[in-house]
């Protein structure tokens, strides 16, 4: 075998052998991502549990406070009543976003799943509205549901309710469920992709055997598909949770305003963190009460995952599909 | 996947009732128009004038009523240009950086046994679980500190460790059902394991790098917190952020305001009607895994 | 020069150690296959000798030099894997071309060296597709064909044909020989299937729990295994075991009440039982009585070209006869079974087999 093609080939081989690489390609791999991670997320969450334990004073320095801060916001009336209405109202949210959209969005999936015709299109024109900013969104509403343009009105007159309309997002009784609901139809398509998900993945064998077993429609949803569909439940509803403290700022800040109008009647977690931070109108800006509402925030957060965790998920078993 | 498995249902379903399927398609088609309808009002209006809007606000624009008044004053009036171009180069950025540093990582969780290989993978998709806007008030401290206060860099770093967890979590999920011969192959080929990365890893990993993308570009040229906080400033504004404060300033111009909602709608919804397969294709099969 | 040596080599993971020391020496030009059951370390061991797995201990030598740190790409190998792993972005002719592109190979080199390889596995008219558009023994000799246009001083296989169909598999099992004949390069090859090894090989690498059980021709192995395991991983079906007692000096054992039987094996000193083992191809079968045991039939498979006789011998479980496809037997039917001497192993308690009396004396 010595013909001119395999004598190159020899050549390049013993010119210079490398040596296997050691580790140093993990690290470049890993550093960037790591670098900017830790920088600009975990160090700027571990720093806001720091400054909650710490009180400013008027040359600019910090002392220590320890749990004093937490102190104030749960039970100094100023801070308290702000605290725990806007705590509730995150929890009403949260309460209308389990009974509205979730089970809105799993009827939606639901229904997609019997493959109906034009079934993708239900599905791409229902996701529209998750895709838009929440402030064009708050945007979109406040101008539908404003006595001045009186759409609401002519519509709700189209089929004989015109009496029923009411300005609601002006409405103290109204606002935060209105505002509640408008999150609803923006994020519905959510839960409605996960479940759909979900629906699909259940083999049709197994459909086919319930059905054989004798099983319609109805109960074959009930008793094969639902319990084979509860893990994803448990995720859209933790999801749902962790998505109320977060996504509820962007929704109320622009229709509502950082005070929570009409009368704080809409002041979440959220308004309250931004205008403690900030300072609005009287009241001057203070990072380590802002700071000790972030971290307030981050235990309800952990403390809503650590239930998900250990109760639900440790119960919903996963099935093999 | 779906294929078959739809395919199997839709004559499952033909099957079943008339009544039943008209009520299926009541409920859709019911639920669709809700989803749809308020955009298409505001889109509809924008290419009003001011009578057309509160005399007839359901009609089409036609005579007499069609008017590009709205969008003139949001183009003379707003700097709407700049607001577009901030927007784009934040999400274009970090989008790159977000998929190329998570892909990377991604590749070196699921590829390489080395020591405090899991524990580093939880770490970081921790970020999935806690939200970054809590990290805000140090957040803000550190762009001061670092002098990133009203640059568009200040977005695009913080943007970046936001999206990073997803698309590691997903990433590597996807990587380790990659054949290993593949790769190992690349290494008898004389490859380095960076080329290895560029060469054999991302070509196989592409289609879900797209649904990594569109995926976290949602909540970034969405997002009004950020804007609002490190980057308010006249020159960096965001398009979210400068419609938000565009409509605040011409409250009463209702021409202005719908046009500029719709300017903000419109480059969505161009971008979804392109990419809407990829997007659920991605969310089903994510979902699937998850 | 393109001999490989292992010399004590061994891997572990962590506190798993899965291989325990292997010493081989694999001659120029020679085509070695490794088999073993799932899990024994064949894969391990043909990763190492590529460099795809680093080297707990020991030594691996590729033509006189040492290369446990050298990469994979430069230790003179190439490598064809099981899924074939062809990339799926590049036509045939550019998974061909990859490694001496990547390598700054001449244009013309490389066209002429993927066009000769093509050649040589028929691959002339798929040069422009892409491996999805390969059925999958296309895709192996595209794969096969990658390791050729490198023109390595050794070829690795792992389990190249498993992922085929039977008739394909045979098919490119011929055609790989071929390929032997033709380049005459280095092979070492992992597979399970014990035809493949039987039918490739110069020599097999018996290897079991990342240990050598032993090394040798085929036709070695088949008749004088030196152990059970070997004898019963050799030769399918299975060599039947049958519990012994000896007596005397130790050749002349007695198995299920049977006549004294004399074993043409050397005499040695053990302690404990002995196990008789005989192959199913090498069993006789006469009226009852005339032969040294008699049993019952349970089964008979019929196959057509040969019939396989299922016997029930007490604690031995199933002890199998290969018939002629003409026999007439039937399950239920009692006949006599007779061992010729020279096909009988005789193996001690730790399984280690008594060496033969004569070495050459094959069995025909
Ligand atoms: N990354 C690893 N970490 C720990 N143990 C491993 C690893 N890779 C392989 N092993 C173990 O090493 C042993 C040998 O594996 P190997 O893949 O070499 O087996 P094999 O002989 O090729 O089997 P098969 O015929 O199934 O391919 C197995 O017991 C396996 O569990
Ligand atoms: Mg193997």
């Amino acid at each position: 075998m010595s013909d001119p093609v395999t004598d190159t080939a020899k050549d390049v081989r013993t010119r210079r052998k490398r040596r296997r690489s050691g580790g140093l390609h993990i690290v470049v791999f890993l550093a960037p991502a790591v670098l900017i991670y830790s920088v600009f997320s975990i160090y700027p969450l571990v720093e806001s549990l720091r400054l909650s334990l710490f009180d400013g004073l008027e040359d600019g320095t910090a002392v220590w406070a320890g749990l004093e801060n937490y102190a104030t916001l749960l039970f100094d009336p100023n801070w308290a009543t702000q605290f725990w209405r806007a705590f509730w109202n995150n929890l009403v949210l949260f309460f209308i976003h389990m009974v509205v959209q979730n089970p809105l969005g799993l009827l939606l999936a639901a229904l997609l799943s019997l493959a109906p015709r034009f079934g993708s299109a239900y599905r791409t024109l229902i996701f529209v509205p998750t895709l838009l900013s929440v402030v064009i969104v708050g945007f979109i509403w406040e101008l539908i549901l404003s006595p001045l343009w009186g759409v609401s009105e002519t519509l709700l007159g189209t089929i004989g309710l015109a009496w029923l309309y009411q300005p609601w997002l002006g409405l103290e009784s109204s606002a935060l469920t209105t505002v509640s609901l408008i999150s609803v139809w923006q994020y519905v398509g959510i839960p409605m992709m996960l479940i759909y998900a979900a629906l699909l993945s259940i083999p049709d064998e197994l459909i086919d055997a319930a059905r054989v077993d004798g099983l319609n429609g109805w109960s074959i949803f009930w008793k094969v598909k639902l319990p084979l569909i509860l893990p994803t439940l448990g995720i859209v509803a933790i999801l749902t949770y962790i998505g109320n403290f977060t996504v509820s700022f962007d929704l109320i800040y622009s229709i509502q305003g950082a005070l929570g109008a009409p009368n704080f009647a809409t002041d979440v977690m959220g308004t309250l963190l931004f205008r403690t931070f900030f300072g609005q109108q009287l009241q001057v800006g203070d990072i380590h009460m802002g700071a000790t509402i972030a971290s307030m925030m981050f235990f309800i957060i952990l403390v809503g995952v650590s239930i998900y965790l250990a109760l639900v998920q440790r119960r919903l078993q996963r099935y093999e599909m | 996947m779906t294929e078959t498995a739809s395919s199997h249902r839709a004559r499952a379903s033909r099957l079943r009732g008339l009544s039943t399927r008209a009520g299926v398609h009541m409920v859709l088609a019911g639920y669709t128009l809700i989803a749809i309808f308020p955009v298409f009002l505001v889109i509809l209006n924008s290419f009003k004038n001011r009578r057309g809007i509160f005399t007839d606000p359901l009609g089409l624009p036609g005579e007499g009523t069609f008017s590009l008044e709205g969008y003139a004053t949001v183009l003379t009036q707003g700097d709407f240009a700049t607001y577009f171009s901030n927007s784009l180069i934040v999400t274009v950025t970090a989008l790159f950086l977000i998929l190329w540093l998570g892909a990377m990582a991604a590749h070196a969780l699921a590829e390489y046994r080395f020591r405090f290989n899991t524990l580093l993978g939880i770490y970081l998709i921790l970020g999935i679980m806690v939200p970054i806007r809590l990290g805000t008030v140090a957040i803000l401290e550190l762009m001061v500190d670092l002098n990133l206060v009203n640059t568009l860099l200040a977005l695009i770093l913080v943007y970046t460790a936001q999206g990073l967890p997803v698309a590691v979590f997903i990433l590597t999920e996807f990587m380790r059902t990659l054949s290993r011969d593949i790769k190992d192959c690349a290494r008898v080929d004389g490859l380095s394991e960076y080329r290895i990365f560029f060469e054999v890893v991302v070509p196989l990993i592409r289609p879900v790098l797209a649904t990594v993308a569109v995926f976290s570009m949602i909540p970034i040229w969405n997002d009004l917190w950020f804007p609002l906080i490190l980057a308010s400033g006249d020159a960096t504004k965001t398009v979210t952020l400068g419609v938000q404060q565009f409509i605040g300033q011409y409250t009463v111009n209702w021409s202005a305001v719908l046009a500029s909602l719709s300017i903000a709608i419109l480059p969505v919804l161009g971008l979804y009607a392109l990419f809407s397969r990829q997007l659920i294709a991605g969310i089903t099969s994510g979902a699937v895994k998850g | 020069m393109s001999e490989l040596t292992l010399q004590d080599v061994r891997k572990s993971y962590g506190e798993a150690k899965v291989i325990h020391g292997v010493d081989l020496a694999v001659k120029d030009g020679e085509f070695v296959v490794f088999v073993g059951p799932s899990g024994c370390g064949k894969s391990t061991l043909l990763r190492m000798i590529a460099g795809l797995e680093s080297i707990t201990g020991g030594d691996v030598v590729i033509g006189g030099e040492q290369v446990n740190d050298i990469a994979p790409a430069d230790r003179g190998i190439a490598m064809v894997f099981q899924s074939y792993a062809l990339y799926p972005h590049k036509d045939v002719y550019g998974n061909m071309a990859f490694a001496l592109r990547h390598a700054g190979e001449d244009k013309a080199v490389i066209d002429e060296r993927v066009r000769k390889a093509a050649d040589i596995l028929g691959l002339q008219d798929l040069l422009k597709r892409r491996p999805k558009e390969l059925s999958g023994g296309q895709r192996q000799r595209v794969a096969i064909g990658r390791a050729i246009v490198r023109d390595p001083e050794i070829f690795l296989f792992d389990e190249p044909l498993s992922n085929l169909d039977a008739a394909l598999r045979v098919q490119m099992r011929v055609e790989i020989l071929r390929l032997h004949q033709r380049l005459k390069t280095t092979m070492v090859y992992v597979t399970h299937d014990q035809v493949e090894a039987m039918t490739l090989a110069d020599r097999i690498v018996v290897l079991r729990d990342g240990r050598i059980e032993q090394v040798g021709t085929p036709l070695e192995l088949y008749h004088h295994p030196e152990n059970r395991f070997v004898a019963g991983f050799i030769g399918s079906p299975k060599m039947n075991f049958l519990s012994a007692e000896r007596s005397g000096d130790g050749t002349t054992v007695t198995t299920h009440g049977s006549a004294p039987i004399e074993v043409p094996v050397q005499p040695r000193d053990t302690e404990g039982a002995v196990t008789l083992g005989i192959r199913p191809e090498h069993v006789g079968l006469v009226a009852p009585g005339a032969g040294d045991l008699d049993a019952r039939i349970l089964v008979a498979e019929r196959l057509g070209g040969e019939t396989f006789l299922h016997f029930d011998l007490g604690d031995e479980g199933d002890f199998v006869v290969k018939a002629d496809g003409a026999a007439t037997h039937e399950s239920g039917e009692t006949v006599g079974l007779s061992f010729p001497p020279q096909a009988l192993h005789l193996f001690d308690a730790q399984g280690a087999a008594f060496a033969p009396r004569d070495r050459n004396a094959l069995i025909g």
